[in-house]
């Protein structure tokens, strides 16, 4: 499933150039468990990340400029922009906050829902698990929906199945210098960018996010998840007022989640524990 | 060009944005997971994603459910990049014309 994951299918001949002579893993993951993560030269990682992260950005950009000029609007200045998408890497909390933001703003409201949005960070945050302290506390400051869904796309291609910061610190490059350029840039302009929807930008978005589900895809059988949150978003985003409809949907996948893996734990003993990895390519 | 106020509320959001980050990490980090917290955690990156864009399937203009239904073929055959370009160019044009 696994082996067609959207990165790979962009990236394979231009990572293959880049690492096969550094680093033999790469070209060869069946013959090598990785010993180090992020062994395979950190330079190369990089460029590989932010080649990955290259159809986000542009993804990234429309996003940016609207936010930035609805910031601008609510009395955000023009220093206050890149100030707040710069210190708080999350575009899902920074909508919200916008959305929320008066004169003066209520501060205590605008971080309660922030902080809200960003929940499902506390869970995804294990992807960094295996890295050393410094390091991770150091990554986990760039760690968006995006870079963190690229990120976990790629280990799913490695052979230990673990996250390489190399690559994961290319894509955030990448991401975080589009986002914060261009949320000022959004700033700036202001007014004269109007309507981005009427052009049809916002479906870079979605489409982003359709190709990093299809790499993540655990089949049919174990697809209950996905549909639950799916049908719950949709439906919380049509009932409730704001983001509600993320916490919602993904709540309610987690907790289906939850709930099939309680009865595969039973009936399969301890075979089961490896059952969600089965899907990789190993 | 800085108000204070607005100085206080842009960095506590980053502060509980961090933490946010960094407490999943340090509480999740040197527990061996056990079956059932491990398929939980394989879960959640695909349940947040399409949550976030679950609105896109009830939206209100058939311009943008046929354009949904072009960007998803494409994200079934192609690679980032073109899957990109579709769904800008189909809702684009189809927005126009419907």
């Amino acid at each position: 499933m696994n082996t067609n994951t959207a990165p790979s299918t962009a990236l394979p001949t231009a990572a293959g150039r880049v690492c096969a002579p550094a680093s033999p893993t790469a070209s060869h993951p069946a013959n090598h468990a990785r010993p180090v993560p992020g062994a395979p030269s950190g330079l190369a990682e990089f460029r590989r990340g932010l080649r990955a992260g290259l159809p986000v950005m542009l993804g990234f950009l429309p996003f940016a400029l609207v936010l930035g000029a609805q910031a601008a609007q609510k009395g955000l200045s023009l220093l206050e922009v890149p100030l707040m998408t710069g210190l708080n890497f999350a575009g899902g909390s920074e909508f919200t906050a916008v959305r929320l933001w008066s004169s003066p703003p209520h501060v205590l409201l605008i971080v309660a829902m922030s902080a809200l949005v960003n929940s499902r960070h506390l869970l995804m945050s294990a992807a960094l698990a295996h890295l050393p302290t410094r390091r991770a506390l150091a990554a986990l400051f760039f760690m968006c929906d995006e870079s963190w869904a690229l990120g976990l796309a790629d280990a799913r291609q490695q052979p230990g199945g673990r996250l390489s910061l190399g690559h994961y610190l290319g894509v955030s490059a990448g991401l975080y210098a589009t986002w914060v350029s261009g949320t000022a840039l959004g700033a700036a302009l202001g007014p004269v960018i109007g309507d981005v929807q009427r052009y049809g930008f916002d479906m870079a978005f979605t489409a982003v996010f359709l190709v990093l589900l299809r790499g993540l895809w655990p089949g049919w059988r174990r697809s209950l998840p996905w549909m639950g949150s799916l049908v719950v978003a949709a439906l919380a985003s049509r009932l409730l007022p704001g983001v509600w409809y993320v916490a919602a949907g993904a709540l309610t996948g987690v907790g289906l989640a939850a709930w099939m893996a309680r009865g595969a734990a039973d009936a399969a003993g301890d075979g089961a524990g490896e059952a969600p990895v089965a899907g990789d390519a190993r | 060009m800085i108000d204070p106020t607005h100085l206080l509320t842009i960095g506590l959001m980053a502060l509980s944005t961090y933490l946010t980050r960094a407490l999943g990490y340090l509480a999740l980090r040197d527990r061996p997971l056990g079956p059932r917290l491990r398929a939980v955690l394989e879960a959640v990156p695909g349940c947040v994603l399409i949550s976030v864009i679950a609105p896109a399937f009830v939206a209100d203009r058939p311009a943008d459910l046929l354009a949904l239904g072009l960007t998803l073929l494409a994200a079934l055959r192609w690679s980032m990049l073109p899957t990109v370009l579709v769904g800008i160019v189909a809702a684009g044009v189809l927005r126009q014309l419907l």
